[in-house]
């Protein structure tokens, strides 16, 4: 069984052993973290299809971030090649960190690199992230409660009036629906952890 | 408690609404931070100062009942909320006015307060002992303290505050079946990945607690002469676990809860947060007209309805951010739309899971209105 296979069977120690196997036989590095990505293209298609569900992608979640971290150190500058680059936080009066960390990791599976700027994140920590990645594209906010709206739109439109007008943004959360986008002045919202990677590809 | 006819005839309704043989839709009560804005006070002023706390949450179900016919009520008013909730989950919850600011609403503190090891101390002490220890972990006894004596001196005045103003409160305790507390204590991630590593171990864990906690619950519904509770189902939910975690973990032990509340004469309300839909069937389980399903607008309320017929009674299910962004027309029109979907009969209509603490006061009109006006 493949690498790809055993992270989309959520087999962790079998991924883990196989891994290590393959860096001491000298596999290439990049090789082998591609084929962790490809496992979880394939955990994420199975979370679309409605064949795993939120459990199975934290679990998957872990164990790609448990492999990335034997695997990264030995990829050197190869490594650091990304698709994009995201700026993610929940927005100020909101302590929720579940689904940040969930996107957080779907994101890095999906091979984005993550600025997260943490909970209750106040709307400066966020402006500032992106002023210091002028490269970051994309900015993500999580939120929980409804009675956090208003941070949400105080957050978009404080990246706005700070002249960060080529920057998308996408929300998410319990409470977040289109209504919630057209109270923001969001650019769209995602309803699950695997939304925010098909999001953030088609925002770059 | 003495009733009266009002209050008599509603929960005459709510047990016809379970049976399939109410005229119209019912409409039950859900927020339970909800008054505070709307009678000029601070969540924390609402949570802690319990007299006028409470009065603001009567004076606002009275004001909706105005407009149109509140039935039942399925959130009790929230004094020293954070208290209740931190021993539901087993988690430190943040208060307003304490870790929060005054106008923001308790929130759950996500972190790992129970050791993986801590599941061999609990088969081996038992729940109780375990509890007992683990509880200052995650709150101040003296707080358990102030809330247990605000219970029995304000308590019986509330109870009676509710039936004199005709409401029965459908919900007087809060189940939390042993993985949603094992969930809490935990945290999420860190029991998520216990459940792929050591399921036969927290089934073992699970069937220790189950007959403590389910005990305490049944002694506290007694002594408060409950109508029913809430079995619990908020992490577990379908769209939350996969098949094999929430077959050994979570259901057997949400029908158990159901199954002894009803042996004891009290209705279960099985509040279901999230997605249900993949196993919405297993409710066929749970005696025929004997409970009720609370959803919060993410399962799919007319399939259910197709595949349990008139098996179980609905209570929800319109999402938060229409009470809260929405306008009555839109409201209305959700509501409309449900009850063509699932039909009158069976059919209590309040919000997905509590509604919100920003819920516009006309928005909550309209969806009674709506529901009571359904031809």
């Amino acid at each position: 069984m493949s690498i790809a296979e055993m992270l989309a069977n959520l087999e962790d120690e079998a991924v883990m052993a196989e891994v290590k196997k393959q860096i001491s036989d000298g596999v290439e590095p990049m090789k082998i973290f591609e084929a962790c990505q490809e496992g979880m293209n394939i955990v994420g298609k199975k979370f679309q299809d409605g064949e795993y569900f939120v459990s199975d992608l934290m679990m998957s979640s872990a164990i790609f971030k448990d492999v990335s971290d034997v695997i990264k150190p030995l990829l050197g500058t190869e490594g650091e090649a990304t698709i994009g680059k995201v700026v993610l936080g929940t927005v100020e009066g909101d302590i929720h960190d579940i689904g940040k960390d969930l996107v957080h990791a779907m994101l890095s599976a999906g091979n984005f690199e993550v600025i997260d700027v943490g909970i209750d994140a106040p709307v400066d920590a966020f402006v500032n992230a992106l002023k210091e990645n002028p490269d970051a594209k994309v900015l993500a906010l999580s939120c929980l409660l409804t009675t956090c709206y208003d941070s949400l739109k105080a957050t978009v439109e404080a990246v706005k009036e700070a002249g960060l007008t080529d920057v998308k943004i996408m929300i998410g959360g319990g409470p977040v629906d289109q209504s919630v986008v057209d109270f923001s002045g969001a650019d769209t919202y995602g309803e699950t952890a695997q939304d925010a990677v098909f999001i953030a590809k088609e925002l770059m | 408690m003495q009733t009266n006819k009002l209050y008599d005839e509603r929960l005459e309704l709510y047990k016809k609404t379970i049976k399939f043989e109410n005229e119209r839709p019912s409409t039950a009560y859900g927020g339970p931070a909800t008054p505070a804005a709307h009678m000029g006070m601070t969540i924390k002023d609402y949570i802690f100062d319990t007299k006028r706390g409470f009065k603001a949450y009567i004076d606002y179900i009275n004001l909706l009942n105005n407009e149109a016919p509140v039935d039942v009520i399925n959130t009790p008013y929230a004094g020293l909320f954070h208290i209740p909730i931190s021993m539901m989950w087993l988690s430190k919850v943040k208060a307003p006015g304490i870790e929060l600011p005054d106008n923001s609403l308790w929130q759950v503190m996500e972190k790992e307060m129970m050791k993986v090891e801590d599941y061999d101390k609990i088969l081996e002490q038992g729940w109780a002992e375990f509890q007992q220890e683990f509880l200052p972990k995650v709150l101040d006894m003296k707080d358990l303290q102030k809330f247990i004596e605000y219970q029995m001196a304000e308590g019986p005045e509330q109870a009676k505050a509710m039936i004199d103003n005709s409401y029965p409160l459908v919900n007087s305790m809060g189940f939390t079946p042993p993985f949603e507390a094992l969930c809490g204590a935990r945290s999420m991630t860190k029991f998520f990945m216990d459940c792929y590593k050591l399921l036969d171990k927290i089934k073992d864990v699970q069937d220790v607690m189950f007959p403590v906690q389910i005990e305490g619950a049944l002694q506290a519904m007694k002594q408060s002469n409950a109508i029913g509770g809430w079995v619990g189902g908020w992490r577990g939910a379908s769209g939350m676990v996969s098949p094999k975690i929430w077959d050994t973990l979570v259901w057997p032990y949400m029908k158990k809860a159901g199954d002894k509340l009803l042996e004891n004469g009290f209705i279960p309300i099985f509040h279901l947060d999230q997605n249900w839909d993949r196993d919405i069937e297993r409710f066929l389980e749970m005696p025929r007209q004997s409970c009720i399903l609370n959803t919060d607008g993410m399962t799919d309320l007319k399939r259910a309805r197709k595949l349990l017929g008139d098996h179980v009674a609905f209570m929800g299910d319109v999402p938060a951010p229409l009470l809260s962004n929405g306008t009555p027309e839109t409201v209305s029109d959700y509501v409309k739309e449900l009850l063509d979907s699932v039909g009158p009969k069976g059919m209590m209509i309040t919000s997905g899971c509590d509604t919100p603490a920003n819920a516009k006061f006309e928005n909550v009109v309209a969806m009674y209105k709506t529901a009571v006006d359904y031809k």
